[in-house]
């Protein structure tokens, strides 16, 4: 693992109580997220990508214990954050900050974007008066907004628009790590180009490590400097972005790369069709994927979970067709 | 040579609000011909879906209002027919489909339910039975059977393994993207010549995304229907259609076969929005998105409606809207910047 990992998570798991019967009592449970482990360099972007209930917002939420993990340890540049009392974990959240996918949604309609950034300043500082109203429009400037949207209210705003705002509102405390759950998904491509440049822009003026989780392919392959692809609660493959677009090692990942429409007519890739749709339902045993999966050959498919292997050159998958995945 | 399948000329459509009235489309003109896949592009508030809801005349009038145009269907107009014709256009002759599956279907009835009804508002001809049994004779029994038949048939047709037991579940049993599956296939039930597709890939993942779009291309080559594909996504036009037209602030401002608009795109908001797409060729911190926001449609911006986002604009560009001029091989672009070709 590396040393100069900002966040580093290891053995991570979240599991949602599922109930029923008479007593409504817990009955089992639903893995949302289960035994994932990945670290962020310093100063650079991981992606994590899957389908919708892949988990993917899950472990950023538990990233930075926005909810709380079931098991695992998640450090946060060496101290692991489980450990920490609420103050100091309050504290410590000036380092971690999220950007949410509905901008329109993560804003508060009745209060202007002044005392939407300035809030986070009063929060964490304890500044107000002139000398927040100065940062906040430092912060405005910053993420492309005029000094008059000081007054204006969330609706007054496009959604490219509102998107600058939550970013603003999410640098005011001067955070190391940010954590973007798809914050370009409910914006115009146009706008989107506006909001990835910025977001890019941000990373080298301030040295920011993003945890970026999208589903677009896309974005990420142009964003992010690694990639974690996620399948039910499961990382079944991470490598550097340009090895995962290159070699993709793990069938899943294949069959999702095959699938992002290219917005050119001449770049049809041959489409690896996976079998049926994601159903949250895991099989008892085996790989997680081994249900849709198309390569589907070895027969330790059916019985044997796969495990996180190096295939080589920081590029880690968990699948039976690479050796030593089914050692336990 | 026969008449094309639709034909959308010069067509104007106001919406009153409150804050005056806006002009939803501009003089919107389109051709489709039978078998085509015509992509129709564009951001939000462009006036895709309102294009697209005029032809089946599914937008609430007042307030909306249709000041000008015509929309043609194999040369007949379609706004001069009377609401009951209209209703038979749609049954016969016309499908759509929507964004979100989920809130299309019926969550208190079963998929053979709602499946059925389509097939029966669709293709039953109560025009044949007279008098008071109008609409019921031959036996409902039969009917139903008849129609049972065929509802399995379209569950198949659309990719659904196990038609026949699927069809007694209930819509929270499927998954989203047979769900829209479902759509489709009650889309098809009166075999239509056009299918409308309004976003039908957008609330769906990536690889449920590709299955549904080889679904629609393939109803083209067996079913002989034509797709009109409206979607904001670029590269689902690109894998997907034959032929692109790129809608701006209620105006059709440049159209051209596939290819030809992604390698040789002319008009400076075609160009604008190809370049905001990340692909694998651009580098990071490369992308350009276009600077601004759209226009608001009570007060729009006078002549060409793109020219204050426009980098080549010029003082012609305040002066007129500027017609489809030819670039290229069935290729116009809306620019004064091509008033002298290309």
């Amino acid at each position: 693992m590396n040393s100069d990992a900002i966040l580093q998570v290891r053995g991570l798991s979240k599991h949602f109580p599922v109930r029923g019967g008479l007593l409504n009592r817990p009955v089992s449970a639903f893995k949302a997220v289960d035994n994932v482990s990945f670290s962020v360099p310093r100063g650079r972007t991981l992606g994590i990508v899957g389908e919708s209930g892949s988990g993917k917002t899950t472990v950023g939420k538990c990233a930075i214990r926005l909810i709380e993990p079931t098991a695992g340890e998640v450090l946060f540049e060496g101290e692991d954050l489980r450990k920490l009392s609420s103050g100091d974990l309050r504290r410590r959240r000036t380092d971690m900050q999220m950007i949410y996918q509905s901008p329109a949604a993560s804003l508060n309609s009745r209060m202007t974007v002044g005392q939407i950034v300035g809030e986070a300043l009063w929060l964490h500082e304890r500044l107000n008066g002139a000398k927040a109203r100065d940062r906040v429009m430092e912060l405005l400037h910053v993420v492309g907004l005029k000094p008059e949207h000081y007054y204006r209210f969330p609706h007054e705003f496009s959604g490219g628009q509102q998107q600058r705002v939550g970013i603003a509102r999410a640098l005011a405390v001067k955070p190391k790590l940010l954590v973007l759950d798809e914050p370009t998904s409910a914006l115009d491509v146009s706008v989107q180009a506006q909001v990835l440049n910025l977001l890019h822009d941000l990373q080298q003026e301030f040295g920011l490590t993003y945890l970026f989780i999208s589903h677009d392919l896309g974005v990420v392959r142009y964003l992010c400097d690694q990639v974690a692809l996620m399948y039910l609660g499961k990382i079944v493959e991470v490598a550097d972005v340009q090895r995962i677009f290159d070699e993709p090692k793990h069938p899943y990942t294949q069959a999702l790369i095959s699938a992002i429409p290219e917005a050119d007519p001449d770049e049809g890739h041959e489409q690896i069709m996976m079998r049926g749709d994601l159903t949250l339902r895991r099989p008892d045993q085996g790989c997680p994927f081994a249900p849709r999966c198309q390569a589907h050959k070895v027969p330790a498919c059916d019985t044997v979970e796969p495990r996180v292997v190096d295939t080589g050159n920081g590029h880690y998958a968990a699948c039976h067709l690479h050796p030593g995945a089914a050692a336990s | 040579m026969t008449s094309p399948l639709l034909e959308i000329q010069n067509l104007h459509l106001e919406f009153k609000t409150y804050d005056g009235v806006a002009r939803v489309l501009a003089g919107v003109n389109l051709t489709m011909q039978r078998g085509d896949v015509l992509g129709l592009v564009g951001e939000t508030g462009c006036g895709k879906s309102m294009t697209a809801l005029s032809v089946p005349r599914l937008i609430p009038m007042p307030p909306g209002k249709i000041t000008e145009g015509r929309i043609l269907f194999e040369g007949e107009d379609l706004l001069e027919k009377s609401p009951h014709e209209m209703q038979r256009f749609r049954a016969r002759r016309l499908g759509m489909i929507f964004q979100d599956p989920t809130t299309n279907l019926n969550p208190l009835f079963t998929i053979r339910e709602q499946l059925i009804d389509a097939v029966l508002y669709q293709t039953m001809d109560a025009q044949r039975v007279p008098g008071r049994w109008k609409g019921f004779l031959p036996s409902v029994r039969q009917t139903r059977v008849l129609a049972n038949q065929r509802a399995i048939e379209l569950m198949g047709l659309v990719g659904i393994p196990d038609g026949d037991k699927r069809l007694s579940d209930y819509p929270h049993q499927f998954s989203g993207g047979m769900r829209q599956r479902v759509l489709i296939a009650m889309a098809l039930a009166g075999k239509p010549d056009l299918l409308i597709a309004d976003e039908p890939t957008t609330a769906l993942d990536v690889t449920i995304q590709a299955q549904i779009l080889r679904l629609i291309t393939g109803l083209v080559d067996r079913l002989g229907v034509s797709v009109l594909l409206i979607t904001h996504n670029l590269g689902v036009v690109a894998q997907s259609c034959q032929r692109v037209a790129v809608m701006y602030a209620g105006r059709v401002i440049e159209q051209a076969p596939v290819r030809e608009l992604f390698k040789n795109p002319k008009h400076p908001y075609t160009r604008g929005l190809l370049h905001a797409v990340p692909t694998r060729h651009i580098e990071r911190g490369q992308l350009s998105g276009i600077p601004g926001t759209i226009p608001n449609l009570v007060d729009p911006p006078a002549g060409c409606r793109f020219h204050p986002r426009c980098a080549h604009a010029v003082e012609a560009c305040r002066a007129a809207v500027p017609p489809p001029y030819p670039v290229g091989a069935q290729h116009t672009a809306e620019c004064v910047l091509f008033a002298g070709g290309s």
